[in-house]
């Protein structure tokens, strides 16, 4: 496990504060800007990153970063970018880094190698949603010893006993989806899942992040209600996509500052 | 092989042998634990089977012959061929046994709407007559590239009341309508049932899927029993997905001595690497919630499969079908587009029959298989559905095939 990343969500409990996590695919808009945008963030607040690995079949995203994936891989994306990427911003900045993504690419790899990979180019974990806890279950001594996080996920209709068996098997903190569906959507949250969020943080152990369709500071403040912290994807892709390269740092900034209101 | 003699796959966890699994989002795992826990209660229900079973034989139109293709076998002067007329099913293609078993899962869980995904638009015209029937909202995933080449079956589909969906996504092909599938069902797991069109996806779906195909190959056993007294040496069936193949061979796996043999589109050719020949040049993978062979990059990223139809143009297949190539129990090779093609109007004009594309590259296997068998063997394919749908790809061909 990240010793970083747990001190960071321990850290943040003690002061009372909230996370703020930005997601952006590896290699976008290009992998210079990409290795920039990250070390803006990380300067403007952020507290962790995750850096999505382009897939040519991403199930459980949405239009925009389906659109972003495809654009990345029509670039000529490789695999070893994304170690690339890692590695340029741990020149300049030590922001926890997840990898984001689908299996098969670790898988066709070979999942020690990519684990191994992950390690050395500086990242502390990775988040695999179409991995489930009992398939990855071979590879926490793996894990283990290379220092990585393996961020399992719920949803609003994952079971209570379930819940507690992922919650026992995720590493520094519990992924929640905020809505049963693929990233990015106008969230609207239903009195239901109001309801299954207020339940949640007293049935978990780990430390809780909500992701999926927060796009602004008021969704922000709203899902931190019932967790730990919270991700931003989407939104903050849309921005980039129709930020001109100049004005890119001044608008990053200025978003991250929205979020958390530090005006 | 000895992993055939006692043949019960998938294991507990889903997996024959080191393929299948339940690589999905978690969102999913209730939807397919609940279907599973109602499949495994239904099949054994007397209720349930007989249902199924009349609703095979009055509404199908089950059992379909097995008839003896005298004119082709004189054609190749060996073995004796015999068709499986699935073509003959309600609908025109095997997919429609699936699509009943499935409905009838459905009302169990208490779904109330009815998402597919279609490449041929066969699978999407069996889910939305057996919607209809049901009365349950119905809407089906086809990629762009397939709206247009099998425009019959977009109409039928409409005809019945289904919602139709074009996939601009990606390849504009089957893999993309599989993926906006998966994203509907994601999205409204709550209420929607997804009627997966062959032996693919996580856990259930291939062994469900199989449980409701293996009928072909249950009659073909007894048929060919009364009609030549023995059983067959060679099953031959095409592969996408694998469901008809699989619908075929499973119930006879027991019996060593037959040789089977699955059919994958070579499309432009093997060397082009415009092709859909999954099995005979991929390699393991994880794609659509189930490990198998898949056609890959060397980053691990899923290419584009090429095939003349639209029902083989898959980058992955089932399973089971990983795992008995593996085992060596079933043999895969595959046919290009023009071998295709060419069997299409062999068959037509032999046996005045009109083979759907998928079928015919079983039947263009033939010229490679006949001239090695005796003329005491007997070989079976599956004619998996008809080709009303492929009259704007043939019509293309007229001038060469007058």
């Amino acid at each position: 496990m990240s010793k970083k990343l747990i001190a960071l969500l321990e850290t943040k409990k003690e002061k009372g504060e909230k996370l703020l996590s930005i997601f952006i695919t590896a290699g976008f808009p290009d992998p210079d800007a990409c290795v920039e945008i990250i070390l803006i963030l990380a300067e403007a607040g952020i507290d962790f990153l995750e850096l999505g690995l382009p897939f040519s079949d991403p199930i459980a995203d949405g239009p925009v970063i389906q659109s972003v994936s495809q654009q990345v891989l029509e670039q000529g994306f490789e695999i070893a970018q994304i170690f690339d990427i890692v590695q340029q911003v741990r020149k300049c900045s030590p922001i926890p880094i997840l990898i984001m993504g689908y299996l098969n690419p670790l898988f066709h790899m070979g999942i020690p190698a990519f684990l191994k990979r992950t390690h050395s180019a500086g990242a502390d974990g990775l988040i695999i949603p179409d991995w489930p806890p009992e398939e990855s279950l071979n590879y926490l001594p793996l894990l283990q010893s290379l220092d990585l996080d393996l961020i399992h996920l719920i949803a609003p209709n994952t079971p209570r006993a379930r819940i507690r068996e992922i919650d026992a098997l995720t590493t520094a903190f519990l992924y929640c989806v905020a809505y049963t569906g693929v990233t990015g959507r106008s969230n609207q949250m239903p009195a239901d899942t109001r309801n299954f969020f207020c339940q949640l943080k007293k049935n978990v152990v780990k430390p809780l992040i909500i992701g999926f369709g927060v796009k602004n500071r008021e969704e922000f403040i709203n899902f931190s209600q019932y967790a730990d912290g919270v991700i931003i994807g989407s939104a903050f892709l849309e921005l980039i996509k129709r930020t001109d390269p100049g004005e890119r740092k001044n608008a990053v900034e200025k978003f991250v500052q929205s979020v958390l209101s530090k005006r | 092989m000895s992993n055939c003699q006692n043949y019960n796959f998938p294991d507990q966890k889903g997996y024959f042998g080191e393929f299948g699994g339940q690589f999905v989002p978690e969102v999913l795992r209730p939807a397919l634990t609940e279907l599973e826990q109602a499949y495994t209660e239904l099949k054994n229900s007397a209720d349930f089977k007989e249902e199924f079973r009349n609703d095979l034989k009055f509404y199908a139109g089950r059992p379909t012959p097995l008839y003896f293709a005298e004119n082709l076998t004189n054609h190749f002067q060996r073995a004796k061929i015999y068709l499986k007329r699935e073509d003959l099913n309600h609908t025109g293609a095997h997919k429609i046994n699936n699509t009943i078993g499935q409905i009838l899962l459905a009302k169990k869980i208490g779904k109330r709407r009815i998402i597919a995904e279609t490449g041929a638009g066969q699978h999407g015209v069996a889910t939305a007559t057996v919607a209809a029937r049901s009365g349950l909202q119905c809407c089906i995933y086809m990629g762009a590239g397939d709206v247009k080449r099998q425009y019959l079956n977009v109409q039928r589909m409409k005809m019945l009341g289904a919602e139709v969906r074009t996939v601009h996504t990606g390849t504009k092909t089957l893999k993309d309508a599989t993926n906006e599938a998966l994203r509907d069902w994601l999205t409204n797991v709550k209420n929607t049932h997804y009627i997966i069109g062959s032996v693919v996806g996580p856990h259930p779906f291939p062994m469900i899927v199989r449980d409701f195909q293996k009928v072909i190959g249950e009659e073909v056993e007894n048929q060919i029993q009364v009609l030549a007294g023995r059983l067959p040496d060679y099953l031959l069936a095409c592969v996408g997905g694998g469901s008809n193949a699989i619908g075929l061979f499973y119930s006879m796996l027991k019996y060593k001595q037959i040789r089977m043999i699955g059919v994958e589109a070579a499309g432009c050719g093997i060397e082009s690497k415009k092709h859909a020949a999954t099995l005979s040049t991929g390699s393991p993978g994880v794609f659509h919630g189930m490990k198998s062979y898949l056609l890959q990059d060397e980053n691990g990223q899923i290419k584009l499969a090429h095939s003349i139809s639209a029902g083989l143009d898959y980058p992955g297949v089932g399973p089971e079908h990983s795992f008995l190539k593996d085992q060596t129990r079933v043999q895969y090779f595959s046919v290009s587009d023009k071998q295709a093609i060419a069997a299409s109007f062999l068959l037509s004009r032999l046996e005045g029959i009109i083979p759907a594309l998928e079928s015919a590259h079983a039947l263009a296997f033939l010229e490679n298989l006949v001239p090695k068998t005796s003329d005491s063997e007997i070989v079976i394919v599956n004619l998996s559905g008809r080709g009303d749908k492929d009259m704007a790809t043939f019509g293309r061909f007229f001038t060469e095939y007058r």
